[in-house]
């Protein structure tokens, strides 16, 4: 299988691997910083709303480093796809384009949507993927094992559903 | 400092790019279990951030001197809702949220939606918070769900 982006040949996964555990001890060693992405969501917010929520410690100290880490995240994007065959705007979905088949407005809503879902989850459950998934497993945090097994689990189903139920292919 | 997290912030983005962790077709494989890419990616990654996390504990300080402190996660009921909700939308989307933001990069313009979901949906948690602290017995404001 290859990547949506220009059909590249992805990294082995234990590269890949090694790579995101060396970002997340470089944070932490260099730092003093447990990896996170989702709390950026509220840094965000922060900025904007004049919520009480969004005027805690731990929002308000945190932007200073993790605004720059969500920036960083947008230019290694861009580096990969410049790097990789260049860089051009597109609305390519792979599999969502061969089994849903929807145009421009419909995966507007549909990203919104799941958007919307994450935004909400994400904060509900005090971290993402990398929050829970890697650092708090790592760290070997309860809390993190549970809610990486909730959230591994809803993918699971949902996906299940959605191409398997709702829009199956054949060959899948 | 701002300059060490933009350099770990585009290496993370660009491995997060390259690796599939950043692509809706492994995404949804990882969940068909039609591809072992993501599983493995987060296998290595987790076992090998445990080993790092050991030696630096050792360590005790931080590579300029600072005591180490790492602030662990609350336990609460959001753990399983809002990992449960965060599933559903990692499936629709076939994005976390660092890839989110790698997907912009990228140029994928649909992934502008799923940021503005997002956003909306961290404020909407944010409005909601004294509701849901009370019905799901969460953690008080200031501490929070957990950062990260």
């Amino acid at each position: 299988m290859s990547l949506i982006l220009h059909g590249l040949p992805p990294l082995h996964w234990a590269l890949a691997g090694i790579g995101i555990a060396g970002v997340t001890l470089a944070l932490l060693f260099l730092a003093n910083r447990r990896l996170g992405v989702s709390t950026g969501f509220e840094d965000i917010c922060s900025l904007a709303l004049p919520l009480p929520y969004f005027k805690r410690a731990a929002v308000i100290s945190g932007r200073a480093w993790r605004l720059p880490l969500l920036a960083g995240l947008v230019i290694g994007g861009f580096l990969s796809a410049a790097l990789g065959g260049g860089w051009q705007p597109t609305w390519a979905l792979g599999l969502f384009d061969q089994a849903i088949g929807w145009g421009p407005t419909g995966k507007v809503a549909w990203m919104f949507v799941g958007g919307l879902f994450i935004g909400f989850g994400t904060r509900l459950a005090g971290g993402c993927t990398s929050g829970h998934g890697i650092f708090g497993l790592a760290n070997l945090e309860l809390p993190s094992l549970v809610t990486t097994l909730s959230f591994l689990g809803a993918g699971i189903v949902t996906t299940q559903i959605v191409y398997r139920v709702l829009f199956p292919m054949v060959g899948l | 400092m701002t300059f060490v997290y933009l350099i770990l912030g585009t290496v993370f983005g660009f491995i997060l790019s390259r690796s599939g962790a950043a692509d809706y077709g492994f995404i949804q494989g990882m969940f068909l279990f039609t591809e072992f890419q993501l599983y493995g990616i987060i296998g290595v990654a987790v076992v090998v951030t445990a080993l790092g996390i050991r030696l630096i504990r050792q360590r005790g300080r931080t590579l300029l001197g600072q005591r180490l402190s790492i602030d662990e996660k609350p336990l609460h009921r959001g753990n399983i809702a809002g990992g449960v909700l965060f599933g559903i939308g990692w499936s629709i989307t076939g994005m976390c949220p660092g890839p989110i933001l790698v997907n912009i990069g990228e140029g994928k313009i649909y992934a502008l939606a799923a940021i503005a979901g997002a956003l909306v949906g961290a404020g909407l948690l944010g409005s909601l918070y004294p509701a849901l602290e009370r019905w799901l017995a969460l953690p008080p404001l200031g501490v929070g769900t957990g950062e990260g």
